[in-house]
C-alpha cells in the first residue's frame, strides 16, 4: 500500500532523511520510531506530498506522489504534529471544509461529518470552535479530518505528544479502531508506544533507517545480547578460560591486543548482569583487570534515548 | 472549481467571524460616505451660485463630471489602504498556524488555492464597494446622473482592487509574519501610486515604463465613463501576474521545505 525507496531530503548542506526505505502493506499499522530531530517529520511530509524528495521516491496505493499528486492524495488522510485546526470555525464548519476540499461529494458530506465526529468522540463538540478546544479534543478533531474521506492510507505524526495520560490510551484504542478499515503509519519517540499500538517497526535515527522488524523481536533483540567488554592483564595464564567458566557467559571473544594487555568481548545471557562475577573471576585467578565496561550496541542507544518517556511507565504500558 | 469554491467560501468565513470584516466594510463605508457628502454639498454650493448667475437649466454642472468622477479617484486612492487588511493573512496566517500542511495535502492544485484565496478577498472587497455605492442611490432619487460612468467607475475600482489584492496574496506567501504582510502590500501599493505621480515628468521611456507601472493612472478613464479594453486588459494582466507569483510562489516553498 506504501512504498518508500531511498527517500533522502537535504535542507541545505543538512541531509535531514538519508536514503530511508521501506513498504507497508495494506491494513498494517507501521510505527515509525525515532528519538526527536531523526527526521520522522519530514519522511512523512513527503509521504503525504507536502515536500517532494531531494532524491528518491514514494507511492501511495499504486500512485506515486510526484508523478500523479493529486491521485495519491486523494487516498492519504494526514494528521500532523500539530493539528491544522483553524480557531474561528466551529468543528462541524471545520470538518464540512475538509470534506470538500477532501472530493467528497456534496451528497455525503453531512453525513460524513456526522460519521467521523462520531467515530472520535467529538459529536458533542460540532459548535464549539475550533480555537476553544482542549488539547486532546484537537488531537480528535485531528483525527476526525484525517478519516474525513475514507482514505486507504492514515499518517499520524505523534499522535499522543503533548496527550495527558488518559487521553493517550483514548487516542490509542481510537488508532487500533481505525486499523481494520486502512493502512496506518504513525510516528512516536516513544519506545512503547509502538508495542501497544504497532505491527511493525521502523527504527530512524539521523535520518537512517537502524533497524525493521515486530516490536517483539526487536525487544528480544535488545535485551537478548548483553556484552561486556573487559581489557585484561593477561600474561602468563589463559584469561578466555576463566571468563568461559563464568556461569551466564555464552560466548567469548579476543576483541584486541596491546603488547601486555588483551581485550575480550564478553557475552552473557538475556538480562543477566554478569560485571561483578566477571571482575571477581578476574582478579580471583590472579589476572589485573584493566578495564571493565559495558558494550553498546548503536541500537541499544538508542533505544535508550526512546524508552526515556515524557510518560509514566504504567500508563505507557497501558 | 468546486475546490476553488470551497477555499473562496472559507475565506469569505474567516473574514466574517473575525471583527475584521466588519470593521472594513464599515470603514469603507462611513469614508466613501464622507467623501461623499463634502463632493455634494461643494457641487450643490457651486450649482446654488450659478443659478444665481442665471445659468440654471441645460448649462447645469455636470453632476458625474463634478462629483461622481472626482468621487470616484478619490475612493481608488483609499483602497490603497483597505487592500493589505483584507490580503495580509491570507498565506502568512495559514503558515504561521500550520494549517498550510492540510491544504497542500489536500487533494487540491496550486492555482485552485490561489484562485479560491483570491475570490474570497475579491468577494469581501466587492461587498466594500456595494455597500458604499448605495450613497450614490440619492443622486438618483433627486437628480439625473449618467448610470454609465458610474457603473464603469465601479467596474474599474473592482479591477483595480483586485490588481491589489493579486499582488497582496504574493505578498502575503513571502513570510509567516501577517503584519509584516501587510506592511509590504501596504510599502507596494504606496510605491505603485508614488510612481504614477513621479511619472509625470519623466522622458518618453520613463514615461513608457511608469505607465505600465502607474495601476492609478489607468482608472481615469473608467470614471469618465470609457470602458476602453486597453485598460481593462492592463488590470487583468496585472491580476494574472500577480495570482502567477503567488502560485509560483507556494510551489517554491515546497522546494524550500
Ligand atoms: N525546514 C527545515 N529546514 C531546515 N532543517 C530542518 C527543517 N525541517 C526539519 N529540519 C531538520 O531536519 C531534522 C529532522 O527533522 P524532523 O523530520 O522534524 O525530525 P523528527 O520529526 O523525527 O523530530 C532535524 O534536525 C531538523 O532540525
Ligand atoms: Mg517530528
Amino acid at each position: 500500500m506504501i512504498e518508500v525507496q531511498q527517500l533522502t531530503k537535504r535542507y541545505g548542506p543538512f541531509t535531514a532523511v538519508d536514503g530511508v526505505s521501506f513498504n507497508v502493506a495494506k491494513g498494517e499499522i507501521l510505527g515509525f520510531l525515532g528519538p526527536n530531530g531523526a527526521g520522522k517529520t519530514t519522511t512523512m511530509r513527503i509521504l503525504t506530498g507536502y515536500m517532494p524528495p531531494t532524491e528518491g521516491r514514494a507511492r501511495v496505493a499504486g500512485f506515486d506522489l510526484q508523478d500523479s499528486p493529486i491521485e495519491a492524495k486523494r487516498r492519504i488522510g494526514y494528521l500532523p504534529e500539530t493539528p491544522p485546526l483553524y480557531p474561528d470555525m466551529t468543528v462541524r464548519d471545520y470538518l464540512l471544509f475538509v470534506a470538500r476540499i477532501k472530493g467528497v461529494p456534496p451528497g455525503d458530506q453531512a453525513g460524513r461529518v456526522q460519521t467521523v465526529m462520531e467515530r472520535t468522540h467529538v459529536a458533542d463538540m460540532g459548535r464549539r470552535h475550533c480555537g476553544k478546544l482542549s488539547k486532546g479534543y484537537r488531537q480528535r478533531v485531528g483525527l476526525a479530518q484525517a478519516i474525513i474521506h475514507n482514505p486507504d492510507v492514515l499518517v499520524l505524526d505523534e499522535p499522543t505528544a503533548g496527550l495527558d495520560p488518559k487521553q493517550i490510551i483514548e487516542t490509542r484504542q481510537l488508532i487500533r479502531s481505525l486499523a481494520g478499515d486502512h493502512t496506518i503509519v504513525l510516528s512516536t519517540h516513544i519506545l512503547p508506544e509502538v508495542s501497544q499500538t504497532c505491527q511493525r517497526v521502523v527504527i530512524i535515527n539521523k535520518g537512517r533507517v537502524v533497524a525493521e522488524d515486530t516490536p517483539d523481536n526487536l525487544t528480544a533483540r535488545l535485551q537478548g545480547a548483553a556484552s561486556v567488554y573487559v581489557q585484561v592483564d593477561a600474561q602468563g595464564g589463559d584469561a578466555q578460560a576463566v571468563l568461559a567458566g563464568i556461569p551466564g557467559v555464552t560466548t567469548v571473544a579476543v576483541a584486541e591486543q596491546q603488547g601486555p594487555l588483551t581485550g575480550y568481548e564478553v557475552q552473557s545471557e538475556a538480562g543477566r548482569d554478569i560485571r561483578r562475577s566477571v571482575a571477581s573471576a578476574l582478579v580471583g585467578a590472579g589476572f589485573g583487570l584493566v578495564e571493565l565496561r559495558p558494550m553498546r550496541m548503536s541500537l541499544e542507544e538508542i533505544f535508550l534515548q526512546l524508552t526515556t518517556s515524557d510518560v509514566p511507565e504504567e500508563v505507557a504500558r497501558a | 472549481m468546486r475546490n476553488t469554491l470551497a477555499i473562496a467560501r472559507r475565506e469569505l468565513h474567516a473574514y466574517f467571524s473575525s471583527p475584521i470584516a466588519y470593521i472594513m466594510v464599515g470603514l469603507f463605508a462611513l469614508l466613501f460616505g464622507w467623501m461623499f457628502y463634502s463632493f455634494l454639498s461643494f457641487f450643490s454650493e457651486q450649482s446654488l451660485r450659478m443659478s444665481q448667475f442665471g445659468m440654471a437649466g441645460p448649462q447645469a454642472l455636470n453632476v458625474n463630471e463634478m462629483l461622481i468622477r472626482p468621487l470616484l479617484l478619490q475612493a481608488g486612492i483609499i483602497i490603497l489602504i483597505f487592500v493589505p487588511t483584507l490580503t495580509m493573512r491570507t498565506f502568512a496566517e495559514e503558515k504561521r498556524s500550520g494549517t498550510i500542511e492540510l491544504l497542500l495535502t489536500s487533494p487540491l492544485t496550486d492555482w485552485e488555492i490561489v484562485l479560491g484565496k483570491f475570490l474570497g478577498a475579491v468577494g469581501l472587497y466587492a461587498v466594500m464597494l456595494l455597500l458604499s455605492s448605495l450613497n450614490l442611490v440619492w443622486l438618483f432619487v433627486y437628480g439625473d446622473p449618467e448610470l454609465a460612468p458610474v457603473v464603469t467607475g465601479f467596474v474599474g475600482l473592482l479591477l483595480l482592487g483586485a490588481g491589489f489584492i493579486a499582488i497582496g496574496l504574493f505578498l502575503s506567501n513571502l513570510t509567516r509574519n501577517q503584519i509584516v504582510a501587510g506592511l509590504l502590500t501596504y510599502a507596494a501599493l504606496l510605491m505603485l501610486l508614488l510612481v504614477s505621480w513621479v511619472g509625470e515628468s519623466a522622458g518618453p521611456v520613463g514615461k513608457a515604463i511608469v505607465s505600465a507601472l502607474s495601476v492609478f493612472q489607468h482608472f481615469e478613464d473608467f470614471s469618465k465613463g470609457v470602458v476602453d479594453t486597453q485598460h481593462v486588459i492592463y488590470y487583468l494582466s496585472v491580476i494574472t501576474f500577480g495570482l502567477f507569483l503567488t502560485a509560483r510562489s507556494v510551489d517554491a516553498d515546497r522546494w524550500r521545505g
